[in-house]
């Protein structure tokens, strides 16, 4: 089923292990190099700028090929002919999809992805022209599930592997929605549900030794399910949700049935998140439920303005920077198996840092009198895994 | 970590015993990065409440209360990091935590705000309303080399470029800038040109290295994106600015190629790529004619295929030093 030959693989990870433990400096620069000389690996995964630049460059050939084959076809073009097309061209990305993998052994070089989603799209789009419209939902999300796993299994994409998840939590989500009046009170628990047993399964999964090549997919896709459990029954979510798509009619000050048990989801599920992060030493789920504590806050004052907002931010700053000091002084010595330290310096992350606060740190002043102050604009980066 | 591999690698002598030891030993769980996030996150809403708090209550007796309170905590925050700084060195010196950063950064955005204020209520600088943007600006550079802090020095670049009038900040660079107007161009250039010289300035004279980057990141985008708004404005006099913008572009290639730096080398190509596009889709479709399009296609077809392979081909070069 894997694209890529195995030796190749295993070396590449043997490389990957030795290369963290190297940066964690548990062995030497010379050990390091001696490991990738003794399991030298084919697999074609150059520097992420080459990457992103080879991605660029695939879609532009990839649009103008599919531009040239319409213009071609141009006095014949009809959403079915423009289907046929679509598919037709997804197949042959898919087959240079096969072809740079098997001959140049590209993995994660940017035009292995490209042609990967070119191809998933294209599918997509021409299943939908041909069939005029009249596609249902459950088969149009049955479509992305088996694309997305496909594509995830056969080249290890982990972006890939949360299409697929989200094509499967799709799938169940409209297969609800056909129950009629009963499903806008399952919904969110169906969600959960599902979102938890896949969080579960995934998580055992990638405990087996025998899984190696699909961990990355594994822990992305156990992310998105944390997080989607976590949607599935917040109580923004579940009010607006419902009210747009099973018509509620709610005005604003009306609530929704079972209300407290989704402002209980809406409070303590990122809580759970972080302290059983804390106590599994499990980085996805601490930062996850981190990044929901913001999902708490945002839901909260979306109902219920307690007080003004430059008031909560004054006050919501001075806790955060005191929070953090505590923590900081407390680890001073490394307790409970934490610490304070870097585990390794990235000259990139502090660069990428800096760029975060030029943006969102407006500290520049206005010339025109009526002048206003730069609230700063969200996006708090840092706290995600793909760093 | 994977202890099975480690002590497979151990038995075949390509580590030391010593070193399979560290592997073993159970490493410690790092929450730096949780506790950075925070910390900004913490900043950024305290400097930015006390912003809009002050703004709102301006006709209020409270804002004195406010205003004084902003300039107890910008002192405190520049007492606490005058305390903790460690010696200063025109090299790059460790800064005593994370905290102390932070605090440094508190400072800085809250005296802007405090001078902001001083202007807009009691108009202390008068008329000359560059002199408000540049005042802040000295004290920010200066504290971004007094307590070496990137963060502080990209507040210095922006505040320097607003002077001038341009916005540069990552996402404001397009959406508040004008690139149709000629002085705007004109200033970017400049901006431009004076960014890439500080930064080569701090390598050659040894000035805080490690800012090269960060002046090179500014100049290289201000510099490409209005050397390419030229192009794409000054119609009559298109090709001079396109042999600018591949000289400039073929520069600052070989300056990252030296550098090993993959980041430049990406974006240097990408804007010459844009630049030569527009003038082969300018040239083509000048008649046009069906051909004309065809042409344009395959020019695309083949550009990005010729891309692609200069890209895999850069790559094998610069291999085995993958650095920023």
């Amino acid at each position: 089923m894997i694209a890529y030959n195995k030796t190749d693989l295993e070396n590449s990870w043997i490389q990957q292990d030795a290369k963290d433990a190297c940066l964690k400096e548990c062995i030497t620069k010379e050990e390091n190099k001696n490991i990738k000389a003794q399991y030298p690996t084919g697999l074609y995964t150059p520097n992420i700028f080459i990457r992103i630049g080879l991605f660029l460059a695939t879609v532009v050939v990839g649009i103008f090929s599919l531009g040239l084959i319409s213009l071609i076809m141009a006095s014949s073009l009809s959403e079915e002919t423009f289907g046929g097309i679509s598919i037709f061209f997804a197949l042959v990305c898919y087959g240079c999809l096969e072809l740079i993998v098997k001959e140049k052994k590209h993995f994660g070089a940017g035009v292995d992805e490209a042609l990967m989603w070119m191809a998933g799209g294209l599918m997509l789009t021409g299943f939908l022209l041909l069939s005029d419209g009249n596609f249902d939902n459950v088969a149009l999300y049955v479509l992305v599930f088996l694309l997305g796993g496909f594509f995830a299994l056969r080249f290890l994409d982990s972006l890939m592997a949360v299409v697929s998840f989200i094509g499967l939590l799709s799938v169940l989500f409209y297969i609800t929605y056909k129950l009629g009046p009963i499903a806008k009170l399952i919904m969110p628990f169906v969600v959960m549900i599902a979102s938890l047993l896949v969080y579960l399964a995934v998580t055992r999964l990638s405990k087996k030794a025998t899984n190696r090549p699909y961990f990355n997919c594994l822990n992305l896709v156990s992310i998105a399910s944390l997080v989607t459990l976590y949607i599935g029954g917040n109580y923004f979510v579940v009010r607006e949700v419902g009210n747009e798509m099973f018509g509620m009619q709610l005005t604003p000050e009306d609530s929704i049935p079972g209300a407290f048990i989704f402002w209980t989801f809406t409070a303590i599920i990122p809580i759970i998140y972080i302290i059983m992060g804390i106590r599994k030493k499990d980085s996805i789920l601490i930062r996850t439920g981190l990044v929901l504590v913001g999902a708490i806050v945002f839901t909260v004052r979306y109902y219920h303005s307690i007080m003004p907002i430059e008031g909560a931010m004054t006050i919501g700053g001075i806790l955060m920077i005191g929070l953090a000091y505590g923590v900081i002084q407390y680890l001073k010595q490394p307790k409970h198996g934490f610490t304070y330290e870097e585990e390794q310096t990235e000259e990139g992350a502090i660069q990428l840092e800096s760029l975060v606060i030029a943006q969102t740190m407006s500290a520049t002043p206005q010339r025109d009198e009526s002048f206003k102050f730069g609230g700063g604009t969200g996006g708090g980066g840092g706290a995600s895994d793909s760093y | 970590m994977n202890v099975q591999l480690f002590e497979k690698l151990s038995e075949e002598g390509l580590i030391s015993p010593g070193s399979l030891q560290k592997v073993k030993t159970p490493g410690l769980f790092s929450l730096h990065w949780e506790l950075k996030t925070l910390l900004y996150l913490g900043v950024l809403l305290l400097s930015g409440g006390l912003g809009i708090l002050i703004y709102k209550n301006i006709d209020t007796i409270g804002h004195q209360a406010i205003l004084f309170a902003i300039a107890a905590v910008c002192l405190g925050c520049f007492y606490y990091a005058k305390r903790h700084k460690p010696a200063f060195s025109w090299n790059k010196t460790l800064s005593p935590n994370g905290f102390f950063d932070y605090i440094v950064l508190l400072g800085c955005l809250l005296f802007v705000t405090f001078i902001t204020y001083m202007q807009a209520q009691y108009n202390v600088f008068g008329t000359r309303y560059g002199l408000a943007a540049f005042f802040p600006m000295i004290v920010l550079f200066f504290s971004a080399y007094y307590f070496d802090h990137i963060g502080v020095l990209s507040l210095a670049i922006t505040n320097f470029a607003a002077w001038l009038g341009v916005s540069i900040t990552p996402y404001h660079i397009f959406s508040q800038n004008d690139f149709s107007s000629h002085r705007l161009i004109y200033t970017g250039l400049l901006l431009g040109v004076i960014l890439i010289a500080a930064g080569l300035l701090s390598t050659k004279r040894n000035i805080k290295q490690h800012f090269s980057f960060t002046y090179h990141n500014f100049g290289v985008h201000i510099l490409f994106i209005a050397l390419l708004s030229a192009l794409f404005v000054f119609d009559a006099t298109y090709f001079l600015w396109f042999l600018l913008l591949a000289g400039v572009a073929t520069a600052i290639y070989f300056m990252a190629l030296k550098n090993r730096s993959f980041y430049f080398l990406l974006i240097t190509i990408l804007y010459a790529y844009v630049g030569l596009s527009y003038v082969v889709v300018w040239l083509l479709l000048t008649n046009s004619s069906i051909e004309g399009i065809y042409l344009g296609l395959f020019y695309f077809i083949g550009s990005g295929i010729g891309v692609a392979v200069f890209l895999v081909n850069l790559n094998k070069k610069l291999k085995h030093h993958d650095s920023l």
